[in-house]
């Protein structure tokens, strides 16, 4: 395990109290992760020490702000392990680079009795940009089914496959069943039939390492957020050849070579995507967060939260009245819970007023809740800071609140 | 279990979700409105029969939180009997009551027990959208029909 108080230290949330005076067990890591003081500190320091926009500037802080971007970009790169800088473009974020995906690169050239392969346990960020790009062009969306542990049904998929398929759009790990999925065997089955695949690693990025020319996924994209780092700043990687083909995916300040009135000519990778001035502060902090997951490392943290997450299932499975959703055969640290017929929102207040905070409804996969017959779950999600004693907690407290509505 | 708790979740307000009087489908209703909280996922259909200007019967069918079932089971106890007149104002007085903006003490608005049950909610505004769901769906409906 983790020396849990020592890494706690450094997130000044844990230092404070909730407003009912109790210490923070935060349980809702899948949704957003919490923020360490060096993550802080450098964006920060940028908007006190040297804010400036990056690119042309000739002066100090312009340089600084300049090298410190060029170098969270390599930090992103190296953390991917992509082939080379041109291929890790920002975004705002997930849903920001897959909306830009399906709009510029699966949009344009898709056609009717195209197909595009999507899963049922995707969250709608991964979804509903693809269902919409296919519907408006009379493509058909192929979704692969689950089988009743949560897993995908992997048969199906290779059913669904033929040379129509143009992209599979998958993720890494199921954000609201903790199921990680295969996807070596997806990745080589859909190049198989010449697919490209998506890789949504929103929830794989604090997870395993990710190294995508090992996957040989053709996209992947994650948010920063989810990493202990800023909102509002994310990744899409795109192998070159792709990202070259693409128009830029957005228009204006710093994604040109040369404009004249009757034409523009666009930048190489990777600023030809990122017209306009980038969330700086949000790259630079992303950058530092980076830094503290590697100092951790990521080995380190899926051993910690793996160990939490066998301990919590243990406990929680002895306990009459409360069913875990999904047992799947490799799981990240994410459970997905009903306490009896109480209903997810009154558990999850219940909760809160023990100052344990955990996710309540329907994570924003309806197509999934839809399979599964149900409205909503209550789902616990851990993170390097969390302990056994704060799993004691939070099963002690289900089992209050299954005899309180009981 | 906390002082707070108490407060959101009182006996009265569990009772009723778990054991509704006015669950089920009505075939004879007039008018059957749809309340349903995106956010959540909680869904409840209100059956009313409406004669002339007045409330005959009423029930509901879904699917909600302890908070959102029992407001739901009240409002349709509240509706038989009365006219669109008195419904309003009892809707007015029930969302201005469970609101964390209203000023005024819940025990200055209303002497009735069982609609303070669900004042608590304004410690806990996060829960407000559970109290008000079907009794705002039914506001809007009084409002559609005030205007025909």
């Amino acid at each position: 395990m983790l020396d849990t108080q020592s890494i706690k230290a450094q997130f000044p949330v844990f230092n404070g109290k909730t407003p009912q005076g109790q210490d923070l067990i935060y349980l809702d890591n899948a949704a957003t992760t919490q923020k360490p003081q060096q993550v802080i500190d450098a964006i920060s320091g940028y908007y006190g020490g040297y804010a400036s926009n990056v690119g042309r500037g000739t002066y100090w802080p312009a340089t600084k702000a300049t090298s410190n971007f060029k170098q969270a970009r390599e930090k992103v790169r190296q953390f991917i392990n992509a082939a080379s800088e041109k291929e890790v473009i920002f975004t705002s974020g997930t849903t920001d680079a897959i909306n830009k995906i399906a709009a510029k690169w699966l949009s344009p050239g898709l056609s009717e009795g195209d197909v595009v392969v999507t899963s049922e346990m995707e969250h709608h960020g991964n979804f509903v940009p693809w269902q919409q790009a296919c519907r408006e062009k009379g493509a058909t969306l192929s979704v692969i089914p689950i089988n009743d542990h949560g897993d995908l049904d992997l048969e199906a998929y290779k059913a669904l496959l033929n040379n129509k398929v143009k992209l599979v759009a998958i993720t890494a790990i199921s954000n609201a069943l903790g199921t990680r999925n295969n996807l070596e065997l997806i990745i080589a089955e859909a190049h198989a039939v010449g697919a490209r695949v998506l890789i949504d690693a929103a929830q794989m990025v604090t997870h395993e390492r990710i190294d995508v020319q090992d996957l040989d996924c053709d996209f992947l994209v994650f948010s920063g957020h989810k990493l202990f780092g800023p909102t509002g700043i994310g990744v899409l990687y795109g192998k070159e050849a792709l990202l070259d083909a693409i128009p830029p995916l957005a228009y204006g300040g710093g994604m040109v070579k040369n404009v004249t009135v009757e034409q523009t000519s666009f930048a190489e990778l990777p600023a030809k995507h990122e017209g306009g001035t980038s969330h700086i502060a949000g790259v630079i902090g992303l950058g530092a967060a980076i830094d503290f997951v590697s100092e951790i490392g990521l080995e380190n943290i899926k051993a910690h939260t793996g160990d939490l997450t066998k301990y919590a299932l243990e406990a929680m499975q002895g306990i009459e009245g409360l069913t875990i959703i999904g047992m799947p055969d490799e799981r990240a640290s994410v459970i997905s819970l009903v306490v009896g017929q109480v209903h997810p929102h009154d558990v999850a207040s219940f909760l809160a007023e023990k100052g344990i905070a955990i996710r309540a409804g329907h994570h924003c996969t309806h197509p999934l809740m839809q399979r599964l017959g149900l409205t909503g779950t209550c789902r616990v999600s851990f993170g390097i800071y969390n302990t056994k004693d704060e799993v004691d907690q939070l099963v002690a407290t289900l089992i209050e609140v299954r005899d309180f509505f009981a | 279990m906390n002082e707070r708790l108490k407060a959101l979740y009182k006996s009265e307000i569990l009772t009723r979700s778990q054991n509704p009087a006015h669950f089920g489908e009505m075939p004879e209703a007039t008018h059957v409105l749809e309340a349903y909280n995106p956010m959540c996922g909680d869904q409840f259909k209100l059956f009313i029969q409406l004669e002339e200007k007045n409330i005959k019967s009423a029930s509901f069918t879904g699917y909600g939180c302890a908070i959102s079932k029992a407001s739901t089971e009240v409002l349709t106890e509240r509706l038989v009997g009365k006219n669109l007149m008195e419904v309003k104002q009892e809707v007015a007085l029930f969302l201005r009551l469970i609101s964390s903006d209203t000023v005024e003490e819940p025990d200055q608005m209303t002497t009735d027990e069982t609609l303070l049950a669900f004042s608590g909610t304004r410690q806990h505004p996060e829960r407000e959208q559970c109290a008000s769901l079907s009794w705002s769906e039914l506001a809007k409906f009084l409002a559609e029909e005030e205007g025909m």
